[in-house]
């Protein structure tokens, strides 16, 4: 019956495996910068494929979280939005800041909240100085919409 | 004798006061609190009803008041001055409010422009003047105001707030309303806190003591927008709740989706709780919307009760920020509502099954209730008054707790699905998604 089960169980996973695996290999990450792997990110979040927004933003902090926290370093308070090209140059800042965000919203959205709790924590913690550019013109804080995340799930979480 | 009776009059009032005032949960304030603003040392900004911190617990509305005070409220807000003549539980509203402890945040209506005010119009002008100056008299002495509410989006919903004739005007509106009652601060409130708007209200209206603003998704950064903006008074956030229908992602044929039940509750806690913790140093409380049922765009977007009466579970998010805990009978909780009609195109006549999952936190067995709805057409802006879409009662071809099946209306068009839970204890959750009839979808 063991046997049986686990030439049942054997073939599954790998195949579960392999679906991960070629979900991973899917992922365009383009020129590798952080800008194009952001957008990717976004783009994917607002496509609901939330695992490729979860990859994409997971690469783009592998890649640039240690620049990013240089740049958070550097500074004692957020640059006034209202200087783009400032706030622009911190790049690495603003770009992992964003996908943080957007990894905590796709990871909500598969019903993984302590995932995202984690991210937004990670958010707000450590970059709580990135900035994120809204087409309709102005800078908005993806530290502070993590703030109402966290509120969020802390109160859907009580019992 | 005569003579010496004026002499009596206060003793005899301060013992007349002293008497009742273990009996009046308005307290020592009950003839006519003085209300003023105090910064502290540490630059913060307290409300002092008085001499006393008074921090507001705010709702907008004028409707179960008693169940505002049962679940941690102190305050509500009005937008004019025809509220006030309502009976509430029999009693004139500001009466009712001052023997439940409820301070109000008096509104004092300002006209709008889109509703055809011209102020460049010098009698409207003047009469709007009077009226204004009529009103302060009539209620100022009045032991439930808190602080008088001039104003509300008068620069218009969408506007950029380049409007300096308007704040000009309410700079003479509000100095009409100080030399009436100098005990009150005057609040103006705008729509969103827009940097242009509040560079406006600096530039023109000095005489403002507390700005509010109404916001809905933007609302837990309003404190802090206000203050970039160059704003250095206190502040309220006079409406607040959850991302209003402008604000929201929308179905392809671009209906707006309503959050869920649980999304709104989490919405109103979270706002609460960051104006707290975040803007402690210029906020003097909030007013969450609406404390009351209202038809606008949803009979259950912006409303924290059913037309029925009961409660929603933006109450209980609001009691549980206000005061730390639940309250003692909890809304029922709506984990799933799932469909393939959600946010979907189907034909005239076509039959779909809706499933959801619903518990009730104190076990009390649930009323499952499904209407189908049409979209509503007569969706205005700025909250003005909307009619209510019909029903289609014949749609509900099977309802069963946890489960329903709907036949799509025969007339193409836009409509939504309802779902009402009910705990029968005056506790209920509201949830609802579009869908779209087409002949050929």
């Amino acid at each position: 019956m063991k046997l049986r089960l686990l030439s049942f169980v054997l073939p599954l996973a790998a195949f579960l495996l392999s679906c991960t695996q070629s979900r991973a290999q899917q992922l365009d990450f383009g020129d590798h910068s952080s800008s194009t792997i952001t957008t990717k990110a976004w783009e994917s979040l607002n496509a609901k494929n939330y695992p490729n927004a979860t990859g994409y933003a997971k690469k783009c902090v592998e890649l640039y979280e240690k620049q990013a926290l240089e740049m958070q370093k550097s500074l004692q308070a957020p640059l006034p939005g209202t200087d783009r090209e400032a706030v622009s140059k911190l790049w690495a800042l603003n770009d992992v800041g964003t996908c943080l965000f957007i990894l905590g919203q796709a990871l909500e959205k598969q019903d993984k909240s302590a995932d995202a709790l984690a991210a937004y924590k990670q958010l707000v913690t450590q970059l709580p100085f990135a900035q994120c550019w809204d087409p309709k013109g102005w800078f908005w804080k993806p530290a502070d919409a993590a703030k109402t995340r966290l509120k969020a799930l802390e109160f859907d979480s009580l019992k | 004798m005569p003579a010496r009776l004026p002499a009596l009059l206060p003793a005899a009032a301060a013992l007349l006061c002293a008497l009742l005032a273990p009996m009046n949960p308005m307290g020592p304030a009950a003839h006519g609190a003085e209300v003023r603003i105090q910064r502290t040392d540490d630059g913060r900004f307290t409300l002092l009803r008085d001499g006393q911190p008074y921090f507001i617990r705010g709702a907008g509305g004028s409707s179960h008041l008693a169940l505002l005070r049962e679940h941690g409220g102190n305050s509500i807000r009005t937008w004019g001055v025809e509220a006030l003549e309502q009976k509430v539980d029999g009693k004139p509203l500001l009466d009712r409010c001052a023997e439940l402890g409820i301070t109000v945040s008096l509104g004092l209506w300002v006209a709008h422009e889109r509703h055809g005010f011209n102020y460049a119009d010098p009698a409207q002008v003047r009469r709007q003047r009077d009226d204004i100056r009529a009103a302060v008299r009539k209620y100022r002495s009045h032991p439930a105001l808190l602080l008088w509410g001039l104003g509300n989006e008068m620069e218009g919903p969408t506007s950029d707030g380049r409007a300096p004739h308007i704040w000009q005007e309410l700079n003479e509106l509000a100095a009409i309303v100080k030399a009436e009652d100098p005990a009150h601060p005057v609040m103006t409130v705008i729509a969103s806190a827009a940097a242009t708007k509040v560079q406006g209200i600096l530039a023109h209206y000095p005489n403002i003591d507390v700005l509010g603003v109404n916001a809905y998704a933007s609302a837990p950064g309003v404190a802090a927008a206000v203050k970039a903006a160059g704003w250095k008074k206190p502040f309220v956030l006079a409406e607040f709740g959850p991302p209003g229908h402008w604000e929201t992602p929308k179905t392809k044929w671009g209906a707006a989706i309503e959050p869920s039940s649980r999304e709104k509750a989490a919405s109103y806690f979270s706002t609460q709780q960051l104006l707290t913790e975040e803007a402690a140093d210029i906020a003097l409380g909030s007013y969450c919307f609406v404390w009351g049922q209202k038809q606008e765009f949803t009979s259950t977007w912006y409303g924290m009760f059913l037309k029925s009466g009961e409660k929603l579970p933006q109450v209980d998010a609001m009691s549980r920020a206000w005061t730390g805990k639940w309250p003692a009978n909890r809304c029922p909780r709506v984990a799933q509502l799932q469909s393939e009609l959600r946010d979907a195109v189907v034909v005239p006549g076509s039959l779909s099954t809706i499933r959801a999952e619903a518990t009730d936190p104190d076990g009390d067995p649930l009323r499952w209730e499904w209407i189908v709805t049409a979209e509503s057409t007569d969706v205005r802006v700025g909250g003005d008054k909307e009619s209510e879409p019909p029903t289609f009662p014949d749609s509900i071809v099977q309802s069963e707790p946890g489960q329903a099946v709907i036949r799509a209306p025969k007339q193409p068009g836009n409509y939504r699905l309802f779902l009402l839970v009910r705990d029968g204890k005056g506790a209920a959750s509201a949830d609802n998604f579009p869908f779209r009839v087409e002949a050929r979808p």
